[in-house]
């Protein structure tokens, strides 16, 4: 129920910016037509326009496209009209969504030509620039957009055979959120922060069995697998090059089966039903009590909650004494190759990570700003939360033990198969070992398959 | 007003063969006028992709960039994909128990609607409403809820003791919903059947009655056969509509087809290898098997119509 809530709430409210953004332009543009209608608005829009310099008679228009949470949305849109009044000639169509079928539809409007000017990408950015859709941003850079201040790693991660193509809008981590409430609840004590996966197995049945209705902990599923190889030495794929074996798939299953049947994680019908959306998640709704995320996600988590939920790092490797977890681009904001007015998509790129304003606005929920002006200001008026984000990003770029991995090519697919792979030993359908085989075969073949051309 | 004034003024000054001749043809010229909107729509919307479709699917063509002529392969490639037969396993499963059940529901009510119930018109209204909103995302969002582990179903069933599922969530069940989903949509058959039985003759009744013949043996003796024409057509059109099954498979399993393509139907498998794995090529040729496929299965209910299909006028229409 709640869902369809959210859904006649987005409706209504894209309805309400999409009208409200059109009376804007017919004030804007109102100098320029002779209609009638736009006579009848008056002087004072006519002394705006006439302020406005000679070059910007057209009202340009571009459309940004970004997947998200509530949260998320109420920041960009903020960050969008301030945009605007920066630069009255630009007008933003905002297109915006949650997770699911985000880039279902991107991929359908690039086929029908209509894809949104700005764009966000996740880890998948590589697909679409070996598609060769994503504007390379190097002829602005020192001109419409300043790359002085921001990191190099997290230029390198938007840099592909030699061009930049993308601005990371945020460095983040994986982390794992754990509900205090809960915790307090059963009268577990909450672990230390350099707990093992050792002590992870102990405290989840406990969890669960404090609990009415909540387990211990989701399953970390993919991003959760990436960090095990981390923790020992190894990497999902790099320059061509798989960097683990089958049984390593094959442990990290059947560390996650060893802990549903001590009672710790979730059942599978609970965690099949699981949302990237923050509002919907399982350690939101209250069916579990520790979930993997993104540091980034932090905020919104907490704000979509009474409990009180805090950040914690990975549970390390005992043997290898490893955590695992690198500091990662968040997502991208890069522009479309086909679109018409490629200025103005880089200089609506660079006010959104450089713009000590906008950054205010938009705070963590993209990950800790890449330009560290920006960052030393954020960190001076963070609240709680975004505290404790800043300090568990320091926490991993200090202890940081593992490179950062990009997303294997393929991201779609390969992400429905590790999916598919969990779910086939949660429903007892494959034996462990059978299962992780299929998926390292499997996945060999998608990846051949995605680099080929 | 104008063509009747047309229309005297012409009648005098033609022979009769002329005038008709004429009249046919302006009455072509109106027909495809009032035609127009939807052939426009027809060549352009309709025509125009399948053609091109049929070109993709001969094609490796990933959406972004100019499609490649591959031949045969995509159709080669079918064959040997599992996941392929996985979504054809489970399209005709979810066939050939959704069109019986759902046609079966849809007598039956048609039949006790057909009774003179008082207030016929409230009950046919409630019955169909559902064959107008099923389709849609809304309700496909409530099902989930519905089957879904908190959902009402399970507290229902809880209040009668018995431990729920997390119906949708689970590969076992997962499909189950959906055909429920689809047999609930009952209603447009309904109208059609509770129509084909005001057709029956009630002589042929009150003579079976005369003879002492049982309820139920009428129904089978009078009423299903009298009915079949209707049944024929209600069959072919609810397969040719399961069989394209998406948006409450799409909805329910966030486009995923799982728990494990439990509920991966031919359209979503179609839909996740052209916009989800860019191969546009592949998917194209998976909608032309669907096509062909379709074709057969209906050319063969035709096919057999004869044997069980009784046309009153012997089929003459």
């Amino acid at each position: 129920m709640k869902k369809i809530f959210y859904i006649c709430l987005l409706a209504i409210m894209s309805f309400l910016i999409v009208s409200g953004c059109s009376s804007n332009s017919s004030g804007d543009g109102g100098n320029e037509s002779k209609d009638s209608a736009s006579e009848s608005l008056g002087d004072s829009s006519q002394d705006e326009s006439s302020e406005q310099s000679e070059e910007s008679d057209d009202v340009i228009e571009l459309r940004v496209a970004w997947w998200g949470g509530q949260e998320r949305h109420d920041r960009t849109l903020k960050v969008i009209d301030l945009f605007e009044e920066k630069y009255p000639n630009i007008k933003i169509v905002a297109e915006y969504s949650g997770f699911d079928g985000y880039f279902d539809k991107l991929t359908t409007q690039f086929a029908a030509g209509n894809a949104p000017d700005v764009i966000q990408y996740g880890g998948n950015l590589n697909d679409y620039v070996l598609k060769d859709v994503v504007l390379p941003l190097d002829e602005f850079v020192g001109n419409q957009i300043d790359i002085s201040k921001h990191s190099e790693s997290m230029l390198d991660a938007a840099t592909f055979d030699g061009k930049l193509y993308g601005l990371t809008l945020g460095t983040t981590a994986w982390g794992v959120l754990v509900n205090k409430t809960a915790f307090d609840k059963t009268g577990v004590s909450l672990p230390s922060k350099d707990w093992t996966w050792e002590d992870f197995r102990d405290l989840t049945p406990k969890l669960s069995e404090g609990l009415d209705g909540t387990y211990g902990t989701a399953d970390f599923e993919e991003d959760g697998f990436g960090v095990f190889l981390a923790q020992r030495d190894k990497f999902s794929y790099l320059d061509g090059e798989i960097g683990f074996e089958a049984t390593d798939v094959a442990d990290w299953f059947q560390l996650w089966k060893d802990l549903r049947e001590s009672g710790g994680a979730a059942v599978p019908e609970i965690q099949v039903s699981a949302s990237q959306t923050p509002e919907q998640s399982l350690i939101v709704q209250g069916d579990v009590a520790i979930e993997s995320v993104a540091s980034n996600q932090y905020g919104a988590y907490s704000n979509a909650t009474k409990d009180e939920f805090l950040l914690y790092p990975y549970p390390y490797d005992s043997e290898t004494g490893k955590n695992g977890v690198s500091l990662r681009p968040s997502q991208f904001f890069a522009g479309n190759k086909m679109t018409e007015h490629p200025e103005e998509v880089a200089k609506f790129i660079d006010f959104f990570v450089n713009d000590l304003e906008a950054t205010e606005i938009l705070g963590n929920d993209r990950g800790a700003p890449v330009n560290s002006d920006v960052r030393v200001n954020l960190i001076d008026k963070a609240d709680e939360i975004d505290q404790a984000i800043f300090e568990y990003i320091d926490l991993v770029s200090e202890t940081s033990d593992a490179p950062y991995i990009p997303n294997y090519p393929g991201y779609n697919e390969n992400t429905q198969l590790f999916k598919e792979t969990a779910e086939k030993i949660y429903f007892d359908q494959s034996s462990v070992e059978d299962a992780a085989n299929n998926y390292y075969d499997k996945l060999i073949d998608n990846i051949k398959k995605y680099t080929e051309e | 007003m104008e063509t009747s004034t047309v229309k005297q003024k012409s009648v005098p000054n033609l022979r009769p063969n002329q005038y008709k001749k004429t009249q046919t043809r302006k009455n072509y010229i109106i027909a495809y006028i009032f035609l127009l909107p939807w052939l426009i729509g027809f060549f352009s919307l309709v025509l125009g992709p399948m053609v091109s479709s049929l070109y993709l699917s001969f094609t490796k063509f990933d959406l972004l960039n100019p499609p490649e002529w591959i031949g045969l392969a995509n159709y080669q490639d079918m064959f040997s994909d599992d996941k392929y037969w996985a979504s054809v396993k489970v399209t005709l499963q979810f066939v050939f128990i959704a069109v019986p059940t759902q046609l079966i529901a849809a007598l039956l009510v048609a039949v006790l609607l057909n009774k003179g119930i008082k207030g016929v018109g409230i009950y046919r209204t409630v019955y169909y409403l559902p064959s107008l909103l099923g389709g849609s995302v809304a309700i496909a969002l409530l099902w989930k809820n519905l089957f879904g582990i908190d959902g009402i179903i399970n507290q229902v069933l809880g209040f009668f003791g018995i431990a729920g599922q997390g119906w949708v969530s689970h590969p076992d069940y997962a499909l189950g919903t959906i055909i429920i989903l689809a047999t609930w949509q009952f209603g447009a058959s309904m109208v059609i059947f509770l129509a084909g039985l005001k057709q029956i003759p009630s002589e042929l009744y009150e003579a079976a009655a005369v003879d002492g013949s049982s309820k139920v043996n009428t129904f089978f003796k009078i009423t299903l056969p009298l009915l079949s024409p209707v049944i024929f057509f209600n069959l072919v059109i609810e397969l040719i509509k399961s069989i394209q099954v998406f948006t409450s498979a799409y909805i329910i399993s966030e486009g995923t087809g799982g728990p494990i393509n439990s509920t991966l139907f031919y359209t979503l498998y179609l839909y996740q290898r052209g916009f989800s794995y860019f191969e546009m090529g592949f998917a194209s040729a998976m909608a032309w098997v669907l096509v062909f496929v379709l074709g057969v299965m209906t050319i063969m209910i035709f096919l057999s119509s004869k044997f069980w299909v009784h046309y009153e006028d012997g089929g003459k229409l």
